[in-house]
């Protein structure tokens, strides 16, 4: 049995919805299957008032033991660094996040406000929110840099705008039933299963990414999102190719650019003008390069596949 | 699959295109589309175009009959444009949708 807590701070509800859609598995296996006790959920808890504090408050003094902290959405630090913007049960919920993640063995944050403040922290960002232990691509964020749970790991991100259902319930699995070690995390903490490979992988676009075939409108089929939609699948790292959304579909399959929204610098640009879905050019060639790979070998890369593309390429082979 | 090689039609409006350039049509070709600012501008006027007002696109789009300058190895003409279709010898870029020649140039280039 693990006790799992879940809060959210500056938060849309978006990570509480897909969880609550997860299929491998469902938030009922958790419970089910996987003895995982749910002590208190936004959309699931029915406690109230000081039956809700009492919880939090035997949390945070061990009476009842925290296994697993799970944050959605930012901490807001807003007016004046109080947090009174963003009050929980009685108080600014920045004191439960730190008095909670503090007495928990795990931490995780799910979703991009929670991992790196996502869009409330872009600037001018109001609120003065932070993720737990980022703000943006910046390490420290609310927790600070030192910060480790008890299990001795620091906050598991799980970035996403939403998180897929799938990598939340699956890395709470993983902590749960004692496979945290095997939770390898890269640079920005996050689990390597899911955040090693690109949103590129897997994409039924690669050929046209190939071949140097663009997409020119949302929904389109043939052509890549790439190069003038302003996709972001060749530099963000994510399995939304690999393990599917409603099991069936991602965004650049059903021509839809990656936003890349599991990257620290989400959303990009600033969300200004003309920014969103136009691919950024400096003189002609992509602002933002596929990762690994310079203007030079772009340049080499592009004359050849374009000269060696083949008509079918260029034509829109789906029929239904 | 509708074989999309380059047809009559795409022939001959290529060949009236290439006319009106080589008789001295002035387009905007001086001031290339380098920023992403220009780029929205330029393809918002052809927005307002109407799609068979070719003369207009070739304006706007500051075509010409040669490539545009060189950019460390590239040439800067339509056969190495991304919007470029090799087997049609077609622009895709929604706003201009026209037959071109692999060596004609504009200042929407982008690779």
């Amino acid at each position: 049995m693990a006790n799992l807590l879940w809060l959210q701070g500056g938060a849309c509800s978006g990570n509480t919805m897909s969880f609550l859609n997860a299929e491998e598995p469902s938030a009922c296996d958790l419970v089910t299957d996987f003895g995982i006790n749910v002590l208190w959920h936004p959309s699931l808890g029915v406690e109230l008032g000081d039956n809700l504090q009492k919880i939090l408050r035997d949390c945070v003094s061990g009476a009842i033991t925290l296994d697993i902290f799970v944050f959605e959405g930012t901490v807001v630090n807003a007016p004046d660094g109080t947090g009174e913007w963003n009050r929980f049960a009685g108080r600014p919920m920045k004191q439960w996040v730190r008095e909670l993640s503090d007495a928990a063995s795990f931490v995780v944050a799910i979703g991009d406000c929670a991992t790196w403040g996502g869009i409330p922290a872009t600037a001018p960002n109001p609120s003065d929110s932070e993720g737990l232990q980022f703000l943006k691509r910046e390490y420290g964020g609310f927790l600070g840099q030192g910060f480790k749970a008890k299990s001795g790991l620091p906050v598991i991100n799980v970035p996403g705008c939403p998180a897929h259902p799938d990598w939340i319930t699956q890395i709470v699995v993983a902590v749960a039933t004692g496979r945290a070690g095997d939770i390898g995390l890269d640079e920005f903490q996050r689990p390597k299963t899911f955040f090693q490979s690109f949103t590129q992988t897997g994409c039924t676009r690669n050929m046209h990414f190939a071949y140097k075939v663009s997409a020119t409108e949302f929904g389109q089929r043939k052509g890549c999102l790439y190069y003038d939609l302003g996709c972001r699948g060749p530099m963000t790292h994510s399995p939304c190719n690999r393990i599917l959304w409603n099991r069936q579909s991602s965004k650049t399959r059903a021509g839809m650019p990656c936003l890349g929204c599991t990257e620290p610098e989400f959303p990009f640009f600033d969300l200004a003008p003309g920014t969103v879905f136009k691919t950024q050019t400096v003189m002609g060639f992509p602002k933002d390069m596929p990762e690994g790979v310079d203007k030079k070998g772009y340049i080499a890369m592009t004359a050849a596949a374009k000269n060696a593309a083949p008509a079918w390429a260029e034509q829109d082979i789906f029929v239904v | 699959m509708e074989d999309q090689a380059s047809s009559s039609k795409d022939d001959l409006l290529r060949n009236q295109l290439g006319e009106m350039l080589k008789n001295g049509l002035k387009t905007e070709w001086e001031e290339r589309a380098y920023t992403s600012q220009k780029v929205n501008s330029t393809v918002a006027r052809l927005q307002a175009v109407a799609s068979d007002d070719y003369k207009s696109k070739l304006v706007l789009g500051g075509f010409t009959l040669e490539p545009y300058g060189e950019d460390d190895d590239i040439s800067q003409s339509c056969a190495t444009c991304m919007y470029y279709l090799k087997h049609r010898r077609y622009c895709e870029l929604p706003e201009l949708d026209c037959p071109v020649e692999p060596e004609w140039s504009c200042i929407l280039w982008r690779i």
